[in-house]
């Protein structure tokens, strides 16, 4: 009797032996493992994302003492706007920000505009030389884009176009142009040319083809196109620190430095205002526009 | 029987009155193809060569002159700026070094961290919708605002990243990050790759979500482990999307200007003084700006030629071509 158990519990020994170690955890177990992995994980690289940004913030609202102070205390002692209230009233932020949101509208209409009907006719109609201007489209992406600017300096400023809005807008645009119009042609060879076609043969001219039929259905990819281009517009700061060098032409990245980081002494508390204003725009976008940020930025990649 | 469902009209033309016919005149015009073409294709090609062709040969043309910021004479040099970065400047190949350094170590952590992060999104957990939200946001933060951030929160006398590390005991007193000329670079690397993950992550994630569920219930079933269907169905699946980040990222990394500018300079010893740098410090200090174009012709020529190798050798498939 003994040794028939005996040989029983050897071979379920044996059996163990063979199954690795993970498998020999009860499923509930393994599960619980699973998840408990998965959320310190989020966690953790959540944290590490949103804490930079919180202190950013958070500091924005401290008094200057409270900003500078050695050893500073996690949670605020007191909190004030007085460092938005200098930035408003006794800088030229306000100018920068005025620089910065003209700006920032012109490239996204331009390069929104040029990218989805430069992408709808790559799409749609034969073109000669079609491949060469593509890959030219990518070659110029190969181009240092501080030393793209440099040649922009001279001859921006043999036309003058130095210290203008649109010599910065054209500028800020050519380092998007390239990716905005390749993301549009690849959005619009998914839009299947069929529905076009039938809406065609149903009496429409292939303008209001274009119009009615494909642009709807482009609007992920226009809106995600955007985004991209207010992204480069908004934190630009190489093309504007080299074309912009009159200070009432400066904008919110190029003018917090000059403003605020000159004289010797960093003035932390508009540093870190100028910088809280600066955030708004990205924060409002990620909530609101995910699915078309998401989506656009991947419209390469997808089949 | 035939004739007559042909004969179905299929566009009501009762309604028409006339400013719709006007109308219609437009898109008929609109629709001819060289007017198609002309408003479709031609702007964004004027567009090009003004802001893009223009620019990059007028550099290739002042890479062969001697130019000075401030004065209108290009002097004929020929090849000499070309041979003078190429063969006689010992300092242009050590930032050449460090640019490479820069941008390998940056690709490296952007790849296995954004995969890394895609792959955990693409599970269930609470609070998804705000947890995706914040870890897709540091993409849009503009890199000048990370850096007066960065620069202050590393500060070494009040610095919140100094003194909780202190705190916690991890270190016996601040440090100042960006002094150290053996390791500048690579924090430098590290505080951008806090941004540039993102983009990894959010191209790998679409991907992620593009794959049909079909494909991991037939794994399941055929017995494949958790670990047999990520190399088996999602891992293929990925290698389109990280051919193209990995080459859009090199890119970029390789031309990083702006964070390095803000953060160091060229950084204590020139230990992060890369090749962009250099020919930043030359065009706007020592203003030759036909030996910066020089550099930036080199520049253009090294990478264009490394991505046709990095093509060529790899081979991807047509999705990620443009054609």
């Amino acid at each position: 009797m003994s040794t028939e158990s005996d040989d029983v519990e050897s071979t379920i020994m044996d059996y163990r032996g063979s199954i690795p170690l993970w498998r020999q955890v009860s499923y509930p177990r393994r599960r619980l493992i699973r998840r408990s992995l998965l959320y310190v994980g989020i966690s953790i690289i959540t944290l590490v994302i949103l804490l930079p940004v919180l202190w950013i913030i958070m500091s924005a609202f401290r008094p200057v003492g409270d900003v500078i102070t050695r050893n500073p205390s996690l949670i605020p002692t007191s909190i004030t706007v007085d460092n938005f209230v200098a930035l408003f009233t006794g800088s030229r932020f306000p100018i920068y920000l005025r620089n910065t949101v003209i700006v920032t509208m012109g490239v996204v209409v331009l390069v929104t505009t040029f990218a989805t009907l430069g992408g709808y006719g790559l799409t749609r109609i034969d073109i000669p030389f079609k491949r060469v201007f593509a890959r030219g489209v990518l070659f110029t992406y190969m181009f240092p884009p501080v030393l793209l600017a440099i040649p922009m300096y001279i001859l921006w400023s043999e036309i003058g176009m130095i210290n203008t809005h649109v010599g910065l807008i054209l500028a800020i645009s050519a380092r998007v142009l390239p990716f905005a119009l390749w993301l549009m042609w690849k959005f619009f060879l998914n839009v299947p040319y069929s529905l076009e076609e039938s809406a065609q043969v149903a009496g429409a001219t292939r303008f209001q083809a274009f119009k009615d039929v494909a642009l709807p259905i482009a609007k992920p990819g226009i809106i995600s196109v955007a985004i991209l281009s207010f992204a480069f517009a908004w934190g630009d700061y190489t093309m504007a620190l080299i074309l912009m060098t009159d200070l009432d032409m400066f904008v919110i990245t190029t003018g917090i430095e000059a403003s605020f980081y000159s004289g010797g002494q960093i003035r932390w508390g508009m540093v870190l205002s100028g910088s809280a204003v600066a955030l708004v725009p990205p924060l409002l976008f990620v909530y609101f526009l995910q699915k078309y940020y998401i989506h656009g930025m991947s419209a390469g990649g997808a089949p | 029987m035939a004739t007559n469902n042909e004969r179905i009209p299929m566009v009501d033309v009762g309604t028409a009155v006339i400013p719709r016919e006007r109308k219609d005149q437009i898109y008929e015009f609109l629709s001819r193809r060289r007017i198609m073409i002309g408003v479709t294709v031609l702007p964004v090609f004027l567009l090009f060569v003004l802001i893009l062709a223009f620019p990059i040969l007028w550099a290739v043309a002042a890479s062969f002159h001697e130019i000075h910021a401030f004065a209108p004479d290009w002097n004929w040099v020929g090849l000499e700026n070309y041979t003078h970065y190429l063969f006689g400047d010992a300092l242009f190949r050590e930032t050449l070094l460090l640019s490479v350094t820069f941008a390998a170590v940056s690709v490296a952590v952007h790849v296995i961290v954004g995969t890394a992060v895609a792959l955990l999104l693409n599970h269930h957990f609470p609070f998804k919708k705000f947890v995706s939200a914040v870890l897709f946001l540091p993409f849009l933060i503009p890199t000048a605002i990370l850096a007066f951030g960065v620069g202050y929160m590393m500060n070494s006398t009040f610095g919140v990243f100094n003194w909780t590390l202190v705190n916690l005991g991890i270190l016996e007193s601040t440090r100042g990050w960006f002094g150290n000329p053996d390791t500048a670079l690579y924090v430098v690397a590290m505080v951008n790759s806090w941004k540039f993950y993102a983009l990894v992550s959010i191209m790998v994630y679409a991907r992620l979500q593009s794959i049909p569920s079909e494909h991991y219930e037939t794994a399941k079933i055929m017995g494949a482990s958790a670990w047999e269907r990520f190399r088996d169905v999602t891992l293929p699946n990925l290698k389109g999307v990280l051919f193209l980040v990995i080459l859009l990222d090199s890119v970029w990394m390789f031309f990083k200007f702006d964070i390095i500018w803000i953060l160091t300079q060229e950084g204590p010893g020139g230990s992060t003084r890369i090749s962009v740098v250099y020919a930043y410090e030359i065009a706007f200090q020592q203003t030759s700006l036909g030996e910066a174009a020089a550099i930036s012709v080199i520049l253009f020529t090294l990478v264009a030629f490394a991505a046709v190798l990095y093509f060529y050798v790899l081979e991807p498939e047509s999705e990620v071509r443009a054609e």
